[in-house]
């Protein structure tokens, strides 16, 4: 059975987001803990940007659930550049056990249930599930170089440029969100795992970066450490907490282009979706959230298609976090991609409704386009996959 | 007047020739690499069945500024030096009639992609 | 589940296209201009250097074109002109330039050697390559029928 149910109850503690610039002029805007001004951040390539996104946005997370990076026994962490190098960069300045995952778009997904897996069976207390992307490292790994001109074609989508990160625990969150402070995420950790060198550089970059943040006139970043909606210090309302999920399967319908991938990724979520509900014995209108995570609109219309012809209408709440990300003037066409646009959804806009109690059983489908820049020139079709995560919430 | 009307037809017949490339795009979805590969090859041909000589009379700048031009000179270039130096002008023609056009491409990339960094895009 | 044939027909005749009118009149008209500029610069030489010969003229004419399209590129504005006008601005020969000039400037942060030079090709590489075989195919066939 492709269904697992949690016998224990993983709380999901915090989540931290940093998005950039163009992502904040989007639907989830406010929800963001941190918009960057622009999205080289201090650094000199997009790669590297990605990696201290990524590494800020974990520490940031560990931070908002009051806890130490001492305290987190396993990182799952995952991007789409090649080899998970951004990731794996910004791992080395934690001293945690570290897995590297790959699964495109959907690696959130694939991180929250193995890390509610090693919870569940006892082997970790506290784990970091988290992912980044960034637009214009993807685009010159995956497509074309930045300033050639030509048209995106009107079936793409637009890498999400944010990376988020999720603290998984077996504890009951004490406080709802802990207030974290910019010196708390940019700082140099006496106990990083680097050598003598990196260590030296990586002081370098911080001191430059508190020098421009602390300038009145910051360029670099936008906070919205202060606004009201992010509740920090509160008293919990509701707890969130993972019960169950469904790993998806590789489905491949024979869709080549590589341009189009909400036609690849819709059937991979359908599969996903029917397992989950004929193993529950639920329909969608059991939930009142049903989130997908970057099909595009397309993609979602289709996915809204394949589940009337099998009688499994989808109830008009169900939202695609890719198709909503960005306002139509933004000119993306099909929406937001990349694995961090379900990942900077959930940690933002989903989760924050889960806390106020305004949503009450979720579930998250996320899905990935499994390919590289050579296979669809070697006249491979495009092979999609999607997993699932179900969310409940609890009273004190 | 008549200046009027030359520049009218270069745009008239510059235009058309990019308008084709772009119901390619639409239709087919090619990339641009192989859009500017089709349209070299097509002034190949034309250049060798003696059309292209006579579309540029009409409208001079509007067929040789689209890449259509660049193939033209090329088939020029090495039938011309087939003609005065036999093979190894043709060898050597085709490239020699472009080489101001290319050394141009190149020492600009090379000088730009030394001096600028690619800018990240909003739309 | 659905069936693999009638999931691909779905997703054909489903798929979002470009509007054809819009495009095709963005593309047309910025194609003409570019070429208009063209002609204009060859008869701004033409004026100037009143000796100089017709071949000459619209040698210099496409060089003075590459520049300005890889200037623009430079720039950051040239992808900008290709969002608007597709392939009004990738067929003239300020695209080829764009074409080479673009992964130069991508890649300049991966160093010199492998960078700017090893990838300034990875468009323009098959352009040149068919260029070349195509005029040398085109010499040899010409040579052989003088024979």
């Amino acid at each position: 059975m492709r269904t697992v149910f949690f016998k224990n109850p993983i709380y999901v503690k915090s989540g931290f987001t940093i998005v950039g610039p163009k992502e904040a002029d989007g639907n989830f805007g406010d929800c963001f803990d941190v918009v960057l001004k622009d999205d080289l951040w201090c650094e000199k390539s997009y790669e590297k940007c990605e990696s201290k996104m990524h590494r800020d946005a974990i520490t940031g997370a560990i931070f908002k659930a009051g806890l130490k990076k001492r305290d987190i026994d396993f990182m799952l962490a995952g991007d789409l550049i090649n080899e998970c190098a951004p990731t794996a960069l910004a791992a080395r300045n934690f001293p945690t056990a570290f897995f590297g995952l790959y699964n495109a778009c959907s690696t959130f997904t694939e991180a929250v249930l193995l890390g509610s897996v090693l919870i569940d069976g006892g082997f970790a207390k506290n784990v970091t599930c988290s992912t980044s992307s960034h637009y214009s490292s993807a685009e010159r790994q995956y497509r074309f170089p930045l300033e050639l001109g030509n048209q995106r074609p009107p079936t793409a989508q637009w890498t999400v440029t944010g990376a988020g990160c999720t603290v998984l625990s077996a504890e009951k969150p004490k406080l709802f969100n802990y207030q974290v402070y910019e010196d708390d995420v940019i700082a140099v950790d006496k106990n990083l795992n680097v050598d003598e060198k990196t260590l030296e550089k990586y002081k370098k970059s911080v001191d430059k970066q508190k020098k421009v943040v602390n300038t009145d006139k910051s360029n670099i970043i936008k906070r919205n450490f202060s606004k009201q909606n992010n509740d920090y210090g509160a008293k919990p309302e509701y707890y969130v907490k993972i019960v169950g999920g469904t790993v998806g399967k590789v489905v491949d319908l024979g869709i080549d282009d590589e341009s189009n991938m909400g036609a690849a990724m819709a059937p991979a979520a359908f599969d996903t979706l029917t397992t989950f509900f004929r193993d529950t014995n639920t329909t969608p209108n059991d939930y009142d959230g049903v989130f997908s995570g970057d099909l595009g609109r397309f993609g979602k219309q289709t996915l809204e298609y394949l589940m009337d012809r099998e009688g499994l209408k989808l109830p008009n709440w169900y939202m695609d976090c890719g198709a909503s990300y960005y306002l139509p003037e933004q000119k993306t066409f099909q929406g937001g991609s990349g694995a961090g646009c379900v990942n900077t959804a959930f940690n933002s806009y989903i989760l924050k409704k889960l806390q106020k109690g305004e949503l009450s059983k979720v579930i998250v489908v996320a899905t990935g386009a499994l390919l590289n820049k050579d296979t669809p020139l070697q006249k491979e079709t495009i092979p999609g996959i999607a997993h699932l995560f179900s969310i409940e919430i609890e009273k004190p | 007047m008549e200046i009027f009307l030359n520049y009218l037809k270069v745009f008239a017949v510059g235009g058309f020739v990019c308008m084709l490339g772009q119901i390619l795009i639409n239709k087919t979805k090619m990339s641009s690499a192989r859009i500017l590969v089709l349209y070299m090859l097509v002034g190949v041909v034309l250049e060798v069945t003696g059309a292209f000589k006579y579309i540029k009379d009409f409208a001079h700048s509007g067929i040789s500024i689209p890449i259509i031009g660049f193939g033209s000179n090329l088939a020029k270039g090495a039938l011309e030096g087939m003609k005065e130096e036999g093979l190894m002008g043709a060898i050597s023609g085709g490239l020699g009639a472009v080489a101001a056009g290319l050394t141009t491409a190149i020492t600009c990339g090379f000088v730009f992609g030394l001096l600028s960094k690619s800018h990240s895009k909003k739309i | 589940m659905i069936e693999r044939q009638e999931y691909q027909e779905y997703i054909k005749q489903n798929s979002p296209k470009s509007p054809m009118v819009r495009t095709l009149f963005a593309a047309f008209i910025v194609g003409g201009l570019i070429c208009c500029i063209g002609e204009a610069i060859g008869d701004v030489l033409k004026v100037i250097f009143k000796t100089m010969s017709e071949k000459d003229v619209a040698t210099w004419e496409s060089c003075i074109m590459i520049f300005f399209g890889s200037t623009l590129t430079a720039l950051g504005l040239y992808d900008k002109i290709g969002h608007f006008a597709g392939a009004g601005s990738i067929v003239p020969i300020t695209g080829f330039a764009n074409s080479i000039v673009s992964p130069a400037m991508e890649f300049n942060r991966e160093g010199v050697f492998f960078g700017v030079c090893a990838k300034m090709f990875v468009i323009a590489g098959p352009i040149i390559v068919f260029g070349t075989v195509a005029s040398f195919t085109v010499g040899l066939i010409g040579w052989f029928t003088t024979l």
